[in-house]
């Protein structure tokens, strides 16, 4: 664990600039193919990596929550509810959604986060239980089993620019992008500054942290509601975009599915692990459904998750080794920069 | 009106007796050294005031306000800090980036502040860095500054100990024997630093089994067996005491 690196100076193990060669690759990628599958896979992987961010924020504080899938639930469902059946237009439920989801996050954060630890893990399944039960039978809200069929956003105009979610799926493809990368900071600059710090003490030894005047309830809290508010947006992206909502979409599997995600792509960065862990796992998981054996999905994610468990150094996932690899082959980065060092040397 | 007040303590761990009806005073600025055997309750009183257990019965003050029933980061944050026994370590944290995480009491910015790193946040967070890196030149272990902590040796350990505790701002400093352990050499640098954080205005609650150390340095001394209080006065007058003396016998070197 870094700790030490966010509060004294924070260099990337990967230089900016290969950063920025990736992020510009990625923005402009509809320029070389608009074919929907393509596109789906790389949407749905960046998708997933939100709402695998939000599990990892939470793993910071110490809690392993696999009742993430209620909250993309929660905010799919506000805004399948507000669109279809009250009327409203797209893009104030997409922010209803995000709010809703945060605070119902909150609400269940002050319950369940005193468990704490396993038990907070078994509650927090139960919760994603209730959430696809409420959903099934709820039928004058919910519509039950049978599901909401939900439109495409409505057209916005910039400028003299008209997007039209209607007419194509590149328009979903920046609207993702735009959701992924302000996600993305916001946890990135929760991460690596001094709060990040303090989630990480409070994972690290919760006794001592709260001997030092570190209020444990309250980071937990805290991760867990900015959690549940991305994800819930994550969750009313979704929809939208598969034009349906029902209470199977996002069941006990897909919370496994977020936890896996992390596992696979690295505990150490909170950005690149998960969408690398993310983007992997969802691409494996749309060719297997493909593959005509019953229950295939479930064998070949538990045993990739089992191999890479068993395989790499506890607590790292892909994102790290190759974060390794890197340092070895390119050199390790900048080290700190000690505020008063100039001072030192008269010692 | 003394800064710290315990009213008839009572502490059961079951049908374990660990503290039987406690009063105790501790005044601003003294050093007040605790002995007695092992398992007469030393730490458990540290543990009740620290608010890492609740009282049986009786109720603990501090500067007037009753602070027995309030959780431990709320008695850290009036200002009471204390170090363990055994090496309490962040896992996996470097020695600066634990002093860091314990001087968020120094911080006034608030969270919103440190996200946006605001320039008051900034120029905040270096002073209290210039400071944690004080506070390691202090208790002798600033060459230690980006080791893991839990690579450092014991008696470094120790001193790490007291320095996450001094970055947390302490207006009284519980400390559960400090030296145990340690050579010659670093228990006497731990003692001058007792004795310097005293001479800064903290009031010092020590546990000590040498008895030397607390003659040293101790401004008054009680005595604990079987959870009882059975002495509390100057420290050299106690030694001449004899049911202390048979506290004490065969357990320490006096
Ligand atoms: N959490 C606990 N559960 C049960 N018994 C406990 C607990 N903590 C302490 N005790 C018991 O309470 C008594 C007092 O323990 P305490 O740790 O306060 O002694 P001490 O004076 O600090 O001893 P030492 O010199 O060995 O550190 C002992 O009998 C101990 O076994
Ligand atoms: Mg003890």
């Amino acid at each position: 664990m870094i700790i030490g690196r966010y509060y004294i100076d924070h260099k990337s193990v990967v230089p900016k600039i290969v950063i920025g060669a990736l992020i510009a690759l990625v923005a402009i990628f509809p320029l070389f193919t608009t074919n929907m599958v393509t596109l789906s896979i790389i949407i749905l992987s960046g998708i997933w990596a939100i709402a695998v961010m939000g599990f990892l924020l939470i793993l910071r504080t110490g809690q392993f929550s696999l009742g993430q899938a209620a909250f993309m639930a929660i905010g799919g469902y506000v805004s399948a509810i507000l669109t279809v059946k009250m009327g409203m237009s797209y893009w104030p439920s997409f922010v209803a959604a995000g709010i809703i989801s945060g605070v119902i996050a909150f609400i269940i954060g002050i319950v369940v986060l005193r468990a704490g630890g396993i038990y907070f893990s078994i509650i927090t399944i139960a919760f994603g239980e209730i959430v696809r039960i409420v959903a099934m039978n709820w039928e004058s809200v919910t519509q039950g089993a049978s599901g909401i069929l939900t439109h495409a956003p409505e057209s916005l105009t910039v400028g003299n620019l008209e997007i039209n979610f209607a007419a194509s799926v590149v328009p979903y493809y920046y609207f993702m992008l735009l959701l992924v990368t302000v996600s993305a900071l916001f946890y990135w600059q929760i991460d690596r500054t001094r709060i990040g710090g303090t989630f990480r003490s409070v994972a690290a030894n919760p006794v001592l942290a709260e001997h030092l005047g570190i209020n444990l309830m309250k980071h937990r809290l805290i991760a867990f509601t900015v959690a549940g508010l991305f994800t819930g947006l994550a969750g009313a992206y979704y929809v939208t975009f598969l034009s349906v909502m029902n209470p199977l979409i996002f069941d006990l599997w897909k919370s496994v599915q977020i936890m896996m995600m992390t596992i696979v792509g690295g505990m150490g960065s909170i950005v690149g692990g998960p969408i690398i862990g993310a983007t992997l796992l969802y691409t494996l998981g749309i060719y297997l459904s493909r593959v005509p054996i019953p229950n295939i999905q479930y064998l070949v994610f538990g045993g990739v998750v089992v191999l890479l468990l068993l395989v790499l150094p506890k607590g790292t996932g892909l994102v790290d080794q190759w974060g390794k690899l890197w340092r070895r082959v390119f050199g390790e980065p900048e080290d700190f920069q000690m505020p008063g060092e100039e001072g030192m040397d008269e010692e | 009106m003394p800064l710290l007040e315990l009213k008839g303590i009572i502490k059961f761990f079951g049908k374990l007796a660990a503290l039987e009806n406690i009063d105790l005073q501790v005044n601003k600025g003294e050093i007040l050294g605790i002995v007695g055997p092992n398992g007469s309750g030393k730490t458990t009183l540290i543990n009740l005031i620290s608010g890492y257990y609740r009282p049986t019965r009786g109720t603990i003050y501090f500067d007037g306000r009753k602070i027995s029933g309030l959780r431990p980061d709320q008695i850290a944050r009036l200002g009471i800090v204390r170090t363990f026994q055994s090496n309490v370590l962040f896992e996996g944290a470097s020695v600066i980036e634990s002093m860091m995480i314990s001087s968020r009491l120094q911080y006034k910015t608030n969270e919103w502040q440190a996200f946006w790193e605001t320039k008051a946040y900034k120029d905040e967070h270096e002073k209290i860095v210039g400071n944690a890196l004080n506070t390691l030149r202090f208790v002798n272990i600033f060459n230690e500054t980006f080791r893991p902590a839990a690579a450092l040796p014991h008696g470094f350990q120790r001193m790490l100990g007291i320095g996450v505790a001094l970055a947390a701002n302490p207006s009284v400093l519980l400390i559960d024997e400090p030296t145990t352990g340690m050579n010659h050499e670093e228990a006497m640098g731990v003692v001058e630093n007792i004795r310097e954080i005293n001479k800064q205005g903290v009031t010092v609650v020590l546990i000590e089994h040498n008895m030397r150390v607390l003659l040293n340095i101790a401004t008054r001394v009680i005595v604990l067996n079987f959870g009882n209080k059975i002495a509390d006065g100057d420290p050299h007058e106690m030694m001449s005491k004899p049911e202390v003396v048979e506290a004490y016998l065969g357990t320490e070197t006096l």
